[in-house]
């Protein structure tokens, strides 16, 4: 479970303070697929990143209760000079995982092939996204935290993706941010809207594309 | 304790990688990373030769000179690698438990231990060609070593939470250091120079880690105004202010 109280975030800019997140309340409870849906720009990797604590608020407390993700499917963390196999290695280290095990799940869930070895500086974004994905699958967290799951491999691999979820639903928990329905629907049970700094959450996945659309 | 023991986890991780990155991917790179302290104290050695000077009391070239340039370069090289740490690393800060100053300490381990292994080979080639294998006080020399390294960290943490700030800061390192380079008795014993400058040289807390080291080295070394409190003083008052620019730093952070 996660819970966020009164959480606020700005950025300095060269024209003044951006204030991206404005005391934002919000739980996410355990075992339910929250989606967040909003434009570019609103916030929402802003938000992923605190949530998962690789940034802290201006104000505010978040409350992470088991092990959370960092944001998957943003390609960063990964060194380019280093190969698949090397990066790999690294986050399984500083999870504390099995090497090996981690090591075999990923080459063979990002079907990489020959590239597993190659640095990551010659794959594509979406073998990138891929990597990155297979990883967080190695890893058994309690809430993964997808930023832009659509941009995660072609068609097949986000098959894949999508029974590796539901296989783990009864103990994980999924939290979405995109700005397009469409993932939102075929993953969450429920929704909140970021807009203006904002998060609001609706029960029903219908209202809140009515508000977003809005 | 958990906290420690993941920092742990994570700080052995970020040495393995910085390892590869730092050196690339064949074993040469590592040579060359040894070789490069070698190098300039064989040069030195060889200006001293060409010169026709010689260690002061009699003491061996070599070992003179190399207790005087490793704690130096162990100080330089922390902190200016530590200083760059966020800068080089900055992805990796989008996992959670990863910090700056989880950065920082990785490089620091890596340049000491490089460092150190450098003044080993130089201590037991020396000793396997001239047959001279006496060491006053080998913990001693260990101690004058790390207190180099104690000050490059907590500098190199200090610039590196500053650099967060302000992108003045790196420039500093440079100006800062290079002076440090004469001004250390790297290649003098201080205890040489009129009392004016002596006085004046031990305000650098450098100067104490180097004769620190060389009195741990020969036996009959003299070095009356060096003491232990003074560059200890200068690691807790700098750890002090890195680690709380460090906890600044880490708010400030834009990691896009």
């Amino acid at each position: 479970m996660i819970t966020l109280h009164d959480v606020s975030k700005t950025y300095p800019t060269n024209h003044g303070v951006n204030v991206v997140l404005k005391s934002i309340n919000a739980v996410f409870p355990e075992r339910q697929n929250v989606g967040i849906i909003g434009r570019n720009g609103a916030g929402k990797s802003t938000l992923m990143r605190l949530i998962s604590g690789s940034e802290q608020p201006d104000a505010g407390t978040i409350i992470r209760r088991g092990r959370v993700s960092w944001p998957i499917g943003f390609s960063g963390g990964f060194s380019g000079s280093l190969t698949g196999e090397e990066n790999t290695r690294f986050v399984s280290r500083i999870y504390g995982m099995d090497i090996d095990l981690v090591l075999a799940f990923a080459y063979e869930f990002s079907e990489l092939g020959d590239y597993f070895q190659m640095p990551v500086k010659t794959y594509s974004s979406g073998m990138r996204a891929r990597l990155a994905f297979a990883l967080s699958m190695a890893i058994d967290f309690d809430v993964y935290l997808v930023d832009e799951v659509t941009a995660v491999g072609d068609s097949q691999f986000q098959k894949k993706c999508r029974r590796a979820f539901d296989a783990r639903r009864d103990r994980a928990t999924i939290i979405i941010v995109s700005h397009d329905m469409v993932t939102i629907r075929s993953y969450c049970d429920s929704c909140a809207v970021l807009r203006n700094g904002h998060l609001v959450f609706f029960d029903s996945l219908d209202e809140a594309q009515r508000v977003y659309e809005s | 304790m958990h906290a420690i023991l993941v920092q742990i986890q994570v700080v052995h991780a970020l040495v393995l990688r910085e390892t590869r990155t730092r050196f690339g991917q064949n074993r040469l790179g590592y040579v060359w990373a040894l070789l490069e302290p070698l190098l300039l104290i064989a040069t030195f050695a060889l200006l001293f030769a060409v010169f026709g000077r010689s260690a002061p009391e009699r003491m061996p070239t070599v070992p003179f000179l190399a207790t005087g340039f490793m704690p130096y370069l162990l100080f330089r090289e922390t902190s200016g690698r530590g200083m760059h740490a966020i800068e080089a690393n900055r992805g990796l800060l989008f996992y959670p438990q990863v910090r700056p100053l989880d950065l920082v300490l990785a490089r620091v381990v890596l340049e000491a231990v490089t460092n150190v292994l450098a003044f080993a080979i130089i201590i037991v080639v020396y000793a396997a060609y001239t047959g001279q294998t006496e060491i006053n006080d080998p913990l001693q020399v260990l101690l004058g070593l790390g207190l180099a390294a104690g000050i490059g960290a907590a500098l190199g943490l200090t610039l590196c939470a500053a650099s967060v700030f302000s992108a003045l800061i790196e420039r500093l390192h440079g100006p800062l250091i290079r002076p440090l380079f004469w001004f250390s008795g790297l290649m003098y014993p201080t205890g040489q120079l009129p009392l004016r400058y002596r006085e004046a040289l031990t305000y650098n807390p450098i100067v104490h880690a180097v004769e620190l080291t060389r009195t741990g080295y020969f036996s009959g070394y003299r070095a009356d105004q060096v003491n232990l409190a003074y560059p200890l003083m200068w690691i807790v008052a700098l750890a002090f202010l890195g680690l709380t620019l460090e906890r600044a730093a880490r708010r400030r952070l834009v990691l896009t």
